[in-house]
């Protein structure tokens, strides 16, 4: 934190009603100690009028702290999390089952808020909330909320097996007979072995009168709604197996608890064995991930997007960056326009909106639809000569330089030079007739 | 010896010619019948020298030359009938003989001067050979008959020179009157005179212009699309025969004078058409053949001699690739320009009928704007409920308050959705007010005039819109709908006729001139401090010939307009129309402009700082072009701008104020 | 994603007629009656698969208007004559459609079914596919996005991941697909064929009536709350500074005067920093 330091002479003034300067500096004592110690604030004198026309004051000190560096220092120990509640439960009277989606071996949001819905059907703190899942390390289950943690991953092998994911759930029933299971209602994840266990359990005819309940978004007394198709909300009974989608509850954010693990008894275990069919009769066979072309994703769900504008003069370097860099390949509505890029790979409020990790904005300088277009994007590096552009103003990294020659220099880096005749790579050579200047002065 | 040989050879001829017209007939007759009108016949001569005329008289030089050439070719052949064929050989006759193979012989001069050097958009082949022939038989007919008048020795009538003489008549009518039926150049003769007799479009030649002389525009009448009968055992047009039988006559008659092509907007953009080889493809399916020997130019980027036809086979994409069909704009230019009165946008959206209603291959985004269509009534797929969101502080009259019935219903088109359309309806719309217009709009109930789904192909669609929009518009009372889109405009007024929808209909421009010529609108004068230019768009101009009401307003404005080269009848497309800004055609071949840019080239020549407007689809394609560039105005931005101050100063939200300050 | 180079010769062998169950949907703005945008998949799935092969099956009311736009997607196909065919199970909106459509596949001998994941209309909760299945005792696969190969015993699919990712399973036959949005558009419905498409009402069909369903209380769906960003905070000043901050694009690293060398090292470490590329300098993916 900063000292607050005092200027001898400024006070003298301050004190002096008859100094000249007296009134220039009298001003921002806001906040004086009276002659009985105690300190007076004149709220009158602070505070800035607001874009609205009332006056604000801003209580936070972030006008007094000086510099960024150390309010950002601040609000990092700010931010620290408060320290949580920890909750026990030794003899649970029963058990709420959550099957978390572990995106790349991550708990999600999504998750996280499964959890916080599992809690609200637990209101009873007797019963356990229970991570059912298929991988035996994963942090954070504590402080999501797992009282339990049933791990099955000795008995179904890794990769997308829902068949026998499906028989170790069933064990798990009829080991434990849950109040509820939670799933997180995507595909192919949490929605799918919701699904054929809900499927399973409807036919098996134990429980007739049970049905799953899919798109659930909120759950109070004892009733559920969940979003049907053709705009419509359906109110029920809470029903045993819920498919809740993201943000269906708050997750926790005061308690902590223990994630005890959990065992299933050796009999479950041998009946799930015998369940589970010869390993040449399974229905569904896993063939692993398949590597995808990037220029064939939907431009809407790729995942790093190398995005060309006005300021790109080599076309075929740009390409060939993408393909170096595996990248899917976006453009500026300018780009489109002019005929370099199919108005499919148009980004932005008239092209697609897209979602990737990562965006590279080479040569764009951001207008407002561009922007708006990549609202979604996590981190965003802009490639642009123009310093003052609204992209780069936007970008999380910034990178003030021809776009074609850096783009040259990373294939080069990394190893793919562009084997083409050189007159091609100098940038003036593609762009037509515009000049350099030029390009920068359209660039969109 | 030329006295036996002349006969026999006129008439085999003419025998010949013949056999040659009855088989042209039938390949006529493949496609669809429908009942001859023989009296139509006695039409034709009108058509040809009136209506035909016109257009051809649009290049003086060409039409004095074939007035010449073919003038004295008729005269000719017809006088030689009765002078060598019937061997009636009175002088005066062989005098006129003469003289008529002399006139054919100046005329073939220039038709041969002409194809030294032809022109890009002449064919050549058989047709550099048509003036050669013409030339061989003038040539030859008139040395034959200079002993009739006995200026040459009759000594000509033997030996070696006779023999020439005869080679060189034969030359002239194998091509003049045997070529005529068997399908040489000469067809168009044939060809044309029953395609006169029998158009399918017979408005086009009773033009009721106040100026019996005036050369704009001829039979603008006649430019509403055919209605297609849905429940037909086949939708469009698939194979040559499943054209009109008066189509492929139509085809039948092109002379290849390429004036289709020179004004085709597409084709000079490169893209992969060109009305006049279209045409050709289709003579060569209705005759079977390939397109190896057509001499002139090709489909911009599509190689020529790889496709053929028949009959009975598909046009596309054996003969005809789809994008060329997509590449049309709908423009009419090249029906405009056409001297044969060829109908080229006809066959266009008939084949583009077949491949959206029966083979689902509508270009992706144009494929896209139709389902939209069909689930939400406007190609953007946006809520039509949203229709008049833009107009929020405008508190605009709804038509469903005003059950006793308004003056006006104004329909606001698809351009209600676009921002900058929505500026131009703004501007209609304070124009509306100050001059105390009774107006209402349909809001939500409006639907899309079907215009897109048309020009796609989508019959269906169309008529779905079209009955909606009739059914709605039968539930309220108005005495004329204004529109400020040309296309809604055409299709309100030309179009929805067929289909039981009869409203006058009025474009903005033609009711702005109006209020003007009524003293409801008061402006001030302009201060012309910038040259303006005015495009004409197509759908307001040549489909439905109203070229003057946007002048007349520009002039009311005190704006002097510097005309474009190409304005009028012959203006030059945007490039937004039928559809063919959706159709995705692999657009621009390197080097060549995009339409929009042409256009804007054009507006550039004149020197002009801004082009006024008068089409949401012009304004949005002309904007589309990158700046520096002049600016675009509507019409009714123009006008709005001018209105006076005690105008500019009214609230626009109560209208019942203006009641009091219509100026005089 | 490549499709099959023409299987329809191997797929009758293999699999006999393919079946597409359908449902009508919902346009999201207007609401209107039309394709179903995963069930329209599923039909072109089905037909770059089986072309005339594909038989529709659909549950539900005979005067549907939507059937018609299924049944307009039959052109393009080798035999240009072939019509499409459509089996109509006639029952009520809150009739099960399992048990009928079990029989009736039943019936037919099929062994293998596409269908969307979910409806537009109704419930819409996506189990269907798995009743069906579980009832039928075939296997079952979702989020489908391609069918790369058929063979006697087995389907191999590709099951669309989030991210645009894919990956590689072998089904085994019978098999009933759910067909996942990011599949193949479908190709455009055409009126022509729409029109000649054939619809058959399937006779001696005894729906049951849902009867979890009739507890049910439907109503207009409600906007879902927008999460607030929830602060824990002991005191107001840091409430208001979480409240007030910026989000932290703002603070980004600006970098110039940097050769093209300089600036392409830097990209490419940062890349991998965020491991968007992978350190072995290989592209992240090929």
């Amino acid at each position: 934190m900063s000292i607050r330091r005092i200027d001898p002479h400024a006070e003298r003034i301050r004190r002096n009603r008859l100094h000249p300067r007296h009134h220039e500096l009298v001003r921002p004592a806001w906040r004086w100690t009276s002659a009985e110690g105690v300190t007076r604030i004149d709220p009158h004198a602070l505070g800035a009028i607001g874009p609205n026309g009332i006056k604000r004051i801003d209580r936070s000190g972030g006008a007094v702290d000086a510099g960024p560096a150390v309010a950002r220092e601040a609000a990092r120990q700010d931010e620290a999390v408060p320290s949580r509640r920890p909750v026990t439960i030794d003899e649970p009277a029963g058990y709420v089952m959550v099957v978390p989606e572990c995106l790349e071996g991550r708990l999600s949001d999504h998750d996280r808020d499964l959890f916080g819905l599992a809690h609200q059907l637990a209101e009873d703190r007797q019963v356990a909330v229970v991570a059912v899942t298929f991988q035996p390390a994963l942090e954070g289950l504590e402080e999501a909320g797992a009282d339990r943690w049933l791990d099955l991953s000795a008995l179904v092998a890794d990769g997308y097996a829902p068949e026998a994911r499906l028989a170790a759930l069933l064990a798990v029933e009829t080991a434990f007979s849950p109040r509820h299971w939670l799933f997180a209602d995507t595909f192919p994840g949490g929605g799918d072995l919701g699904r054929r266990l809900a499927a399973k359990l409807a036919l098996s005819g134990e429980r007739e009168d049970e049905r799953v309940a899919a798109g659930v978004w909120q759950v109070a007394d004892g009733q559920c709604l969940s979003r049907a198709a053709d705009r419509q909300d359906i109110q029920r009974r809470l029903p045993r197996i819920l498919l809740a989608l993201a943000e269906c509850a708050e997750p926790l954010s005061e308690t902590r608890h223990e994630a005890r693990p959990l065992t299933l008894e050796a009999r479950f275990q041998s009946s799930f064995q015998s369940s589970m069919a010869e390993p040449g009769e399974a229905g569904i066979v896993d063939r692993g991930r398949v590597a995808v072309d990037p220029q064939r994703i939907p431009l809407a769900q790729a995942p790093f997007i190398l995005s060309a504008g006005r300021g790109i003069g080599d076309w075929e370097g740009y390409h060939h960056a993408a393909r170096v860099l595996g990248a899917s390949e976006g453009a500026s509505r300018v780009a489109v326009d002019d005929g370099h890029m199919p108005r499919a790979r148009q980004v932005g409020a008239t092209g697609t909106f897209v979602s990737a990790g990562c965006y590279v904005a080479v040569g764009i300088s951001g207008a407002v639809q561009h922007l708006q277009g990549i609202t979604k994007c996590q981190r965003v590096v802009a490639i642009n000569s123009d310093p003052g552009c609204d992209m780069v103003k936007r970008a999380d990294l910034a990178i003030i330089a021809d776009g074609d020659a850096v783009l040259a220099a990373v294939c080069e880096r990394l190893g793919q030079p562009r084997a083409a005749e050189p007159s091609e790579a100098v940038p003036e050579a593609g762009s037509g007739a515009l000049s350099k200047e030029e390009r920068q002065h359209v660039a969109a | 010896m030329l006295q036996t040989l002349l006969p026999i050879l006129i008439f085999a001829s003419l025998i010949m010619g013949a056999i040659g017209a009855l088989r042209r007939v039938r390949l006529w007759r493949q496609g669809r019948r429908t009942p001859v009108v023989w009296r139509n016949l006695l039409l034709m001569p009108k058509r040809y020298l009136v209506d035909l005329h016109h257009i051809v008289a649009r290049d003086k030089a060409m039409a004095h030359t074939h007035v010449a050439t073919a003038g004295g070719f008729v005269a000719a052949m017809a006088l030689a009938l009765i002078v060598h064929g019937f061997g009636w050989r009175n002088p005066l006759l062989g005098g006129l003989l003469l003289a008529s193979s002399l006139v054919m012989f100046v005329g073939a001069l220039a038709v041969n001067r002409r194809r030294l050097h032809p022109p890009e958009k002449l064919s050549k082949g058989p047709w550099q050979r048509l003036s050669k022939s013409l030339l061989a038989y003038s040539v030859g007919m008139l040395l034959v008959s200079l002993p009739l008048v006995g200026v040459a020795p009759t000594l000509l009538g033997g030996g070696v020179l006779a023999v020439a003489l005869t080679a060189l008549v034969a030359w002239g009518v194998l091509e003049l009157v045997v070529g005529m039926g068997w399908g040489g150049p000469m067809k168009h003769a044939f060809a044309g005179a029953m395609h006169l007799a029998f158009h399918r479009r017979p408005e086009r030649f009773d033009d009721q212009h106040s100026n019996a002389q005036h050369d704009d525009h001829r039979g603008s009448r006649s430019t509403a699309l055919f209605s297609l009968d849905l429940t037909a055992e086949k939708l469009g047009v698939e194979k040559p025969t499943d054209f009109q039988w008066n189509q492929l006559l139509g085809f039948d008659a092109c002379v290849q004078c390429g004036r289709c092509q020179a004004v085709c907007p597409a084709f000079a953009a490169g893209q992969p058409l060109n009305p006049k080889k279209l045409i050709q493809d289709m003579v060569v399916g209705m005759a079977g053949g390939s397109d190896a020997h057509y001499a002139g130019s090709p489909y911009p980027g599509i190689e020529m001699g790889k496709h053929q036809g028949a009959p009975d086979q598909a046009i596309v994409p054996q003969l005809v690739e789809a994008e060329t069909l997509w590449a049309c704009t709908t423009c009419r230019a090249c029906v405009e320009e056409c001297p044969m009165m060829i109908e080229h946008v006809d066959a266009i959206v008939d084949m583009r009928r077949f491949i959206t209603l029966e083979q689902g291959e509508t270009p992706p985004s144009g494929a896209v704007a139709l389902e939209n269509l069909i689930a939400t009534d406007n190609p953007g797929g946006l809520d039509n409920a949203s229709r008049l969101d833009w107009a929020a502080d405008l508190d605009l009259p709804r038509i469903q308050q005003r059950p006793e019935g308004v003056d006006v219903l104004l329909w606001l088109g698809d351009g209600a959705f676009d921002m900058r359309n929505q500026r131009t309806l703004r501007a209609l719309i304070k124009i509306l007010r100050a001059a105390d217009v009774d107006f209402a709009v349909l809001g939500e109930e409006e639907r899309d005039s079907g215009d897109v789904a048309r020009r796609l192909g989508d019959e269906a669609t169309f008529q779905r819109l079209a009955k909606r929009n009739i059914e709605t518009l039968a539930r309220y009372r108005f005495q004329r709908i204004v529109t400020l889109d040309p296309h809604s405009f055409h299709v309100l007024g030309r179009e929805y006729p067929a289909f039981g929808g009869d409203y006058t209909v009025l474009h903005h421009s033609t009711f702005i001139a109006e209020l003007f010529d009524a003293g409801r609108l008061s402006v001030k004068p302009s201060e012309q401090r910038e040259t303006i230019t005015y495009h004409d768009p197509c759908y307001l101009g040549r489909y439905n010939g109203e070229f003057d009401a946007p002048r007349r307003v520009l002039a009311a404005l005190g704006i002097e307009v510097a005309e474009m080269a190409r304005s009028g009848f012959r203006s030059r497309c945007c490039g937004g129309g039928g559809g063919a800004a959706l159709s995705d055609v692999p657009a621009d071949l390197p080097g060549r402009a995009r339409i929009p840019d042409m256009r804007m080239d054009d507006v550039r020549a004149t020197g002009a700082a801004t082009v006024a407007v008068a089409c949401p689809q012009c304004t949005a394609m002309l904007e589309g072009v990158v700046e520096p560039r002049p600016q675009v105005r509507d019409l009714a931005e123009l006008v709005a701008e001018a209105l006076i101050e005690s105008h500019e100063a009214m609230p626009v939200s109560n209208p019942n104020e203006t009641l009091e300050e219509v100026p005089a | 994603m490549s499709q099959p180079e023409n299987a329809t010769a191997e797929t009758v062998d293999a699999i006999g007629t393919v079946h597409a169950l359908i449902s009508s949907g919902r346009h999201p703005v207007s609401g209107r009656p039309g394709r179903a945008r995963e069930d329209a998949r599923a039909v072109e799935m089905g037909l770059t698969l089986a072309g005339a092969g594909l038989h529709l099956v659909h549950a539900g009311n005979a005067e549907e208007p939507a059937l018609r736009d299924y049944l307009g997607m039959y052109h393009g196909l080798d035999d240009s004559a072939a019509r499409g065919e459509l089996s109509l199970l006639p029952m009520a909106a809150e009739d099960d459609a399992v048990p009928p459509l079990a029989h009736w596949l039943e019936t037919q001998g099929a062994r293998m079914v596409l269908t969307g994941q979910r409806a537009e209309c109704g419930e819409g909760s996506g189990m269907l596919p798995y009743l069906l299945a579980e009832r039928l005792g075939w296997s079952l696969t979702t989020g489908v996005a391609a069918i790369e190969a058929v063979a006697a015993t087995h389907v191999t699919v590709l099951q669309a991941l989030p991210q645009g990712q894919r990956r590689r399973l072998d089904v085994r036959l019978p098999c009933l697909i759910a067909v996942d949005a990011c599949a193949p558009a479908p190709r455009q419905s055409a009126f022509g064929p729409a029109r000649r498409g054939k619809i058959e009402i399937v006779e001696d069909v005894t729906p049951e009536r849902d009867a979890a369903r009739a507890e049910w209380q439907w109503q207009p769906a409600r906007p879902r709350p927008k999460r607030l960003k929830v602060v824990k905070a002991t005191n107001a000043r840091e409430r208001f500074r979480a409240a007030a901050a910026k989000s932290s694009a703002a603070n980004g690293q600006v970098l110039s005067d940097l050769t093209p060398e300089q600036a392409a090292d830097k990209l490419i470490a940062y890349l991998r920093a965020e491991k968007i590329l992978v350190d072995d300098d290989e592209p992240a993916s090929d």
